[in-house]
């Protein structure tokens, strides 16, 4: 048989290929300094990966790029390395590999790990999102649904929350970019995003909407934070937005149908 | 007309059919005339599609046809085929002309019982698989036995007959078949106008109400029957492929050689003959009953040895996971929540596998999701798996 090539692997780098941009953009301003806390967390993922390779036999993912770039832009600063390590080690570990990989976890492990970084070790400033890296996601997700690795209702739902809150007067000004950036980097992730058109629609606007909300009700927390507990929240409750919709669906089905 | 020296008849793919050869090695036999019946429904049996002299007749162990081959003799015969009026009558002649193996029923696939009831009949005029000839050139100027066929379906189902067509002018007359006659458009994109997303949107199979499949040229085919008395000396097939010279669309008979269709256009190399489109053809030897294209494919290179050390260290994580894409939606036609749908195969779980429609499909219909995801994910595997776990788990 003739092989198509939307397996792990090509969607692994089509996922880097549209973060591409974002990188670009954030290497530009960021130095060498952004740089090597890239280079330092893809090297613990590589470590982990490959323990898991040896003792599991579990096969290694590309996609350790796209998180270490996730973890690298959105983790709090001068943690120093040891803090950041374990962060990360827990992140992979807890968040994707026991659960056998990519393409098998449930909370994407860049999350998991900014949370934990977050918010285990809450003295550290969340940085600040540059600018022309905000604007770089734009392109990012562009890619990213064009080439339709990345769910496009989830960023449309996003996108319309965000600009109804606008619209409705919310200042949203200072939590925008850091939301854009985690959006594309961490809530529209093709494995832990919801699955059906429906659940995705609903992804988006939950994520959107809990911007909003900690925006406007949590005081002295910062952009990156908002964005960051956002997503968790919103991935976690994504199988419960995907089981409804399939309800849902099944219940239109049974209408139109009878019986199943 | 392109017919080819040799012909075989087969069983639809899927288990061997038990069967009761009617003919000797060496016995003349007539274009039509009965050659074999099944063992558990004796009314029902394959005819021969071309006079000629029976080659050989192979069995596989417990009557199990492996294939009934023949050797054309120029001006023989046709048997005629009694006909007659009423529904009984119909289904008579079609079992004992060998038209019961051009039909499929879903679900669990294969030739449906001969004592059963469909709630609906689907006729598909549309055929969206990659180098898939029109069905509608196979029907040009035979429209009066495609609307005689119809008439002889409808009589066989209580339910609608659906005829899937592409765009363009309609096949039916309005209110064929007392109104129970419905045409129904379907796109133009693989997997649109397969049969089991058509079945999935039209009306779903379930395991109490069956829904039979007919390809629109055996419709017409069944009205020539039905009016002549003779089986169909031949159906349109396109053979085309990166093997082959150039693509032909040929008239040829039913269980044609593979290699006297392509022997003057092959390319120089090594090349497999597939009977059905690339992407769910089976490598074979005569064209199945029910196929329309033969792919002359590259013959894929047996796959370098792992060493040892990689083998082992890759081996558990199979089957690869399956990462939602939109790739993925539109290889499941759009038609259902695909990513619930590929875990409900993956882990076996028949009863949401169940809600989601699977008794609507078959090994085709998710040829395409298996060919994106780069051949890891073995989706017809489990789904006939599946299906014959459900079968069972009825059957007791």
């Amino acid at each position: 048989m003739t092989r198509g090539l939307w397996d792990r692997e090509t969607v692994a780098l089509m996922l880097i290929a549209a973060y591409l941009p974002l990188a670009a953009m954030w290497l530009r301003y960021g130095g060498v300094a952004a740089a090597l806390d890239f280079v330092a967390i893809l090297l613990v993922l590589a470590g982990w990966q490959l323990v898991f390779l040896l003792v599991r036999a579990q096969a290694p993912s590309l996609s350790a790029i796209a998180s270490a770039l996730a973890i690298a832009m959105l983790m709090p600063e001068e943690l120093g390395p040891l803090r950041v390590i374990l962060g990360v080690s827990f992140g992979t570990v807890m968040g994707e590999l026991v659960f056998g990989g990519w393409g098998r976890n449930v909370v994407h492990p860049a999350t998991i790990a900014l949370a934990f970084l977050g918010f285990g070790f809450p003295g550290f400033d969340w940085p600040d999102i540059l600018l022309p890296a905000a604007w770089a996601a734009i392109p990012a997700g562009l890619i990213g649904v064009v080439a339709g690795i990345m769910p496009w209702p989830v960023i449309a739902g996003a996108v319309l929350i965000g600009a109804g809150g606008v619209a409705l007067g919310f200042d949203l000004n200072a939590v925008l970019p850091a939301a854009a950036l985690v959006l594309v980097l961490l809530v529209a992730d093709p494995v832990t995003s919801a699955a059906t058109t429906l659940g995705r629609w609903l992804n988006g606007l939950l994520y959107g909407f809990l911007v909003i909300l900690f925006a406007t009700g949590w005081n002295g927390a910062a952009p990156v934070q908002i964005a960051v507990s956002a997503a968790l929240l919103a991935t976690l409750a994504a199988p419960v937005l995907d089981e409804a919709a399939i309800a849902l669906w099944r219940a239109n089905r049974r209408r139109r149908h009878g019986k199943p | 007309m392109d017919v080819t020296e040799e012909a075989g008849i087969t069983g639809p793919p899927g288990e061997p059919l038990r069967v009761v050869p009617l003919v000797e090695e060496g016995a003349m036999v007539a274009q039509g005339a009965p050659v074999a019946r099944l063992r558990d429904h004796p009314e029902t049996c394959l005819v021969a599609p071309m006079p000629g002299r029976v080659a050989h007749v192979r069995l596989l162990a417990g009557h199990r046809l492996s294939e009934i081959v023949l050797f054309r003799e120029a001006g023989g015969d046709r048997k005629v085929h009694d006909g007659g009026a009423g529904a009984g009558a119909i289904r008579a002649l079609m079992q004992g002309a060998g038209f019961w193996p051009l039909l499929r029923k879903r679900p669990f696939g294969g030739m449906p019982p001969p004592g059963e009831t469909p709630a609906a009949i689907v006729v598909m005029a549309a055929d969206t698989r990659p180098l898939a000839a029109d069905p509608r050139q196979a029907l040009e100027g035979r429209e009066e036995d495609f609307g005689r066929g119809l008439e002889a379906l409808v009589g066989l189902t209580e339910g609608p007959v659906f005829v899937c067509h592409e765009p363009g002018p309609s096949l039916i007359e309005k209110g064929a078949g007392g109104g129970r006659v419905k045409a129904v458009l379907c796109g133009r994109r693989h997997p649109q106008g397969l049969a089991g997303w058509r079945i999935h949107d039209l009306f779903p199979a379930r395991i109490e109400a069956p829904v039979w499949e007919v390809h629109a040229e055996d419709v017409a085919g069944l009205g020539e029957l039905l009016e002549t008395g003779l089986v169909p000396e031949s159906r349109l097939v396109h053979v085309a492929g990166p093997s082959l010279r150039e693509s032909r669309l040929v008239r040829t008979q039913p269980g044609a050689d593979l290699r006297g269709l392509t022997q003057h256009v092959a390319l120089p190399g090594a090349h497999m003959l597939l009977s059905g489109s690339p992407l769910d053809g089976r490598p074979a030897h005569w064209l199945a009953p029910r196929d329309r294209q033969v792919s002359a494919m590259p013959r894929p290179r047996p796959p370098a040895k792992q060493h040892w050390i990689k083998a082992a260290l890759t081996r558990s994580g199979l089957p690869a996971p399956v990462i939602p894409t939109a790739a993925l939606t539109q290889a499941f036609g759009a038609a259902l929540p695909a990513t619930a749908m590929v875990r409900a195969l993956t882990a076996g779980d028949e009863e949401a596998a169940m809600s989601l429609g699977v008794l609507s499909l078959l090994e085709d219909d998710l040829a395409l999701a298996d060919y994106i995801l780069g051949g890891e994910a073995h989706l017809r595997g489990l789904l006939r798996g599946m299906l014959e776990r459900i079968e069972t788990e009825l059957a007791a």
